[in-house]
């Protein structure tokens, strides 16, 4: 039955002394979850309201880590920007340059020769593994599993050992170029790399065992964050959270034009019909065992060949508008690149993978327990200089 | 379709004609008839099609029709050229805005004001993305809101509306996404500059002195007014 | 004992107190950006395990930490909460910038969003120089604390005169 404040008053200003209670309805309580919290990713902050423990409205609060990139894309010339788009998706390095470059070299009519397209993609499925690896181990963490962590740092140390040795940097190679590569591969890297692919391998059975397997992990994913096929794709969710839900779109297959080598290797793209926590957590895991077997078939049928193309010195690209799209660790990572035959780019429209994850939260949201919300965090998998830029 | 052997310059064997993507446009045109002013096809590469700013929300919803269900960003260009200083030069000084939006240079789809949209949207199915943009008039900067019919164009339009100064009538909720609440002014604008870099143009310039022995011209390689 | 507030500290004492300071620092981490993974790696994964220095990773809150690293860049917004975490902190605390968008800016130095710098905001020891500075790097930089530490003198720091590096 409604009753109204003024009715509320009276009533219990008369219980009061016939010792009854009435429960009176308060308004929900408003957390603040960030944006220093270990289970938020680095500095995001989510305000939510409360009605016991029940999410009423969660609202995101973005700009912590706003760096100004598309500002400052304008006052840097063509390489410069490379280096500084490294640091946007901090955990896939060299996945973030690879679109910036391939929209470059689209408008300047260059392609890179064969073996940098292998190399090229050898990195960025790499740079995946880096990645989606720490995904792994990481989802434990939030879910309250803590050895995942450690396992999962222990081996992707090996990862970033490969990358060391090739570019001399385990974080922000900075070896793309446009045209090519800085340089080629050591001898003896290619052994190397099949025996630490057959390592992540093991350590995808680990985790399958470890964290898959456990109960409370399923009990805490299965059926949290629902987030149906229609949903996914309005928003614009991409990569691995629109594979779980159903979702079969995989820009490495579905591309075939782009200046990558995936059209030479055969891979099967994983999706799942679920669309909860878990079915986020099973596609990551598959793609890592996937991403091993393309980097093997690249590596064995690698040409030979120059690294660079023939580009002047001083780049200039010519006029012209391009957009460039690639299948990133997180997502759809996407540059709209405008030039204007200068030195560096006339604007530059970034459009990362995070930024539509995390607009999702909201919706989902709605309906679940407070400890949910870490699921769903950690399950979408932002990293927040992606969000922010 | 395009993968040549060599790297040298490759000129892209695409096909003169891309049938899938001017199917598009005829089908975007069919639906909004004036409201498509411009287009631009590049063959086996992209499409992009240019309607009026009455016409952006109906452009939004013929375009989920046809299939193009996939949100991918929304955002928007100023034209005004770039008059800041880049790599080692300072800045122009003083920092003036064009008067009329009248020499500008558009890019592909041509336009005539100042500020333009662009937004993008795919379809899963045919596996294509088609761009859409349109002109904003330059004393009433403001479009019709996406997010009706794209949810996902909600936090994008808030964006475009901090960064540039855009409204977008109809949104839920335009409030400030990245920056924090006092900040004046819109960044994204070519007339919004970058104070460091009127205090230095470029880090390494400054504090470069003359070797011992050799004279000292220009030693005070400092920027313009610091403000 | 009121030995500090007095100001006279008897050296073998003051050793003492330094030597076991040096080597129980809590680290509170605010690890904001790219160089919060290569802290992560430092701290947590066994190849470049920090506790062997003395230096755990994982207080509870900052007013159980006596060292704050501040890893990534810090925008003008997330300052103000900077600032307040580092005034909950109890003294004697320490704080290294790692990475050079807390030295400097970085390569955000044109930024409108980016301070300039975490030393604008809050006093730093020890700069960590890098983008991002190696595991290794950042070792060197707690090990120099370290020895800063080592040489201390505690009522100098009571009577809040200003560290002079030495």
């Amino acid at each position: 039955m409604t009753v109204t404040e003024h009715e509320r008053a009276f009533i219990t200003s008369t219980l009061s002394e016939s010792r009854i209670n009435l429960e009176i309805e308060s308004d929900g309580m408003t957390l603040n979850l960030g944006p220093q919290h270990p289970a938020t990713h680095g500095t995001l902050r989510i305000i939510v309201k409360l009605d016991g423990e029940q999410i009423v409205a969660c609202e995101p609060t973005m700009g912590y880590m706003h760096r100004g990139y598309e500002k400052l894309c304008e006052f840097r010339t063509f390489p410069q920007v490379t280096t500084l788009v490294n640091r946007i998706d901090w955990l896939s390095h060299f996945a973030n340059e690879v679109p910036f470059i391939l929209a470059a070299e689209q408008l300047m009519g260059v392609e890179a020769p064969p073996r940098a397209q292998y190399i090229r993609t050898v990195f960025f499925e790499m740079a995946r593994l880096g990645n989606i690896t720490l995904f792994l181990g990481e989802m434990g963490l939030q879910l309250g599993a803590m050895t995942a962590l450690f396992y999962a740092f222990r081996d992707r140390e090996h990862v970033l050992n490969l990358l060391e040795a090739v570019t001399g940097g385990r974080f922000h190679p900075n070896f793309d170029r446009i045209g090519g590569l800085k340089d080629d591969l050591p001898k003896g890297w290619i052994d190397e790399t099949k025996a630490v692919m057959k390592k992540i391998r093991g350590f995808c059975d680990q985790m399958e065992t470890l964290v898959m397997g456990n109960e409370i992990f399923q009990t805490r994913t299965r059926g949290i964050g629902v987030i149906p096929k229609d949903v996914a794709l309005g928003y614009g969710l991409s990569g691995a959270n629109a594979r779980a839900s159903g979702v079969d779109l995989d820009l490495r297959r579905d591309n075939p034009d782009i200046a990558m080598a995936w059209k030479h290797a055969d891979f099967k793209v994983w999706t799942h019909p679920d669309g909860d926590s878990f079915a986020r957590y099973w596609v990551r895991l598959q793609e890592v065992r996937e991403s091993t077997h393309i980097i093997e078939q690249l590596l064995d049928g690698i040409p030979a060949g120059p690294i660079m193309a023939k580009v002047p010195r001083i780049i200039k690209v010519p006029a012209g508008e391009a957009y460039v799209q690639t299948e990133n660790p997180l997502g759809w990572m996407g540059y709209y690149v405008v030039s204007k035959g200068d030195l560096g780019p006339f604007r530059v429209k970034i459009r990362t993978a995070s930024f539509n994850n995390v607009s999702v939260l909201p919706w989902v949201a709605k309906g679940l327990y407070v400890p949910d919300i870490v699921t769903v965090l950690a399950s979408l998998y932002f990293i927040l200089g992606d969000i922010d830029r | 379709m395009s993968s040549a052997d060599t790297g040298t310059e490759v000129t892209e064997e695409a096909p003169a004609v891309d049938e899938r993507r001017d199917a598009i446009v005829a089908a975007v045109a069919a639906r909004l008839g004036d409201a498509v002013v411009g287009s631009h096809v590049e063959p086996g590469v992209d499409v992009w099609v240019r309607v009026t700013r009455d016409g952006w929300a109906e452009a939004a919803q013929a375009v989920h029709d046809l299939g193009f269900t996939f949100f991918d960003f929304l955002s928007a260009i100023d034209w005004y050229p770039n008059i800041h200083g880049k790599n080692e030069e300072p800045p122009t000084n003083p920092i003036t805005v064009p008067a009329t939006s009248a020499e500008l240079e558009h890019g592909v789809t041509g336009g005539e004001t100042r500020f333009q949209l662009i937004a993008r949207v795919f379809s899963p199915e045919q596996k294509l993305g088609v761009h859409l943009r349109c002109d904003l008039p330059d004393d009433d900067l403001s479009a019709p809101t996406w997010s009706r019919i794209y949810p996902g164009a909600d936090w994008n339009e808030r964006e475009v509306c901090e960064m540039f100064g855009i409204d977008f009538p109809g949104h839920p909720n335009l409030v400030h996404l990245y920056l924090p609440g006092g900040f004046e002014g819109h960044p994204l604008r070519k007339d919004f500059p970058l104070l460091a870099r009127h205090v230095k143009p470029w880090p390494g310039l400054v504090d470069v002195e003359a070797m011992p022995g050799e004279p000292d011209d220009d030693a005070e390689a400092e920027g313009s007014e610091a403000e | 004992m009121g030995l500090v507030e007095k100001g006279k500290v008897p050296k073998p004492l003051s050793y003492l107190f330094n030597l076991s300071r040096k080597y129980s620092l809590w680290v509170y981490q605010w690890g904001l950006a790219c160089c919060a993974i290569e802290m992560a790696a430092a701290l947590g994964s066994p190849r470049y395990d920090v506790m062997r220095l003395g230096v755990i990773p994982l207080p509870a809150s900052p007013r159980q930490a006596d060292m704050v690293i501040v890893s990534g860049t810090v925008t003008d917004k997330l300052a103000p909460a900077l600032k307040r975490l580092y005034e909950q902190m109890p003294e004697p605390k320490y704080v290294i910038s790692m990475g050079s968008c807390a030295n400097c800016g970085g390569p955000y130095w044109d930024s409108y969003s980016v301070t300039k710098g975490v030393d604008q905001i809050i006093p730093v020891d020890v700069y960590v120089p890098g983008c991002p500075p190696r595991p290794e790097a950042l070792l060197e930089g707690i090990v120099l604390l370290q020895q800063r530490i080592g040489k201390e003198d505690m009522a100098e720091r009571w009577r809040g005169e200003p560290i002079v590096v030495g």
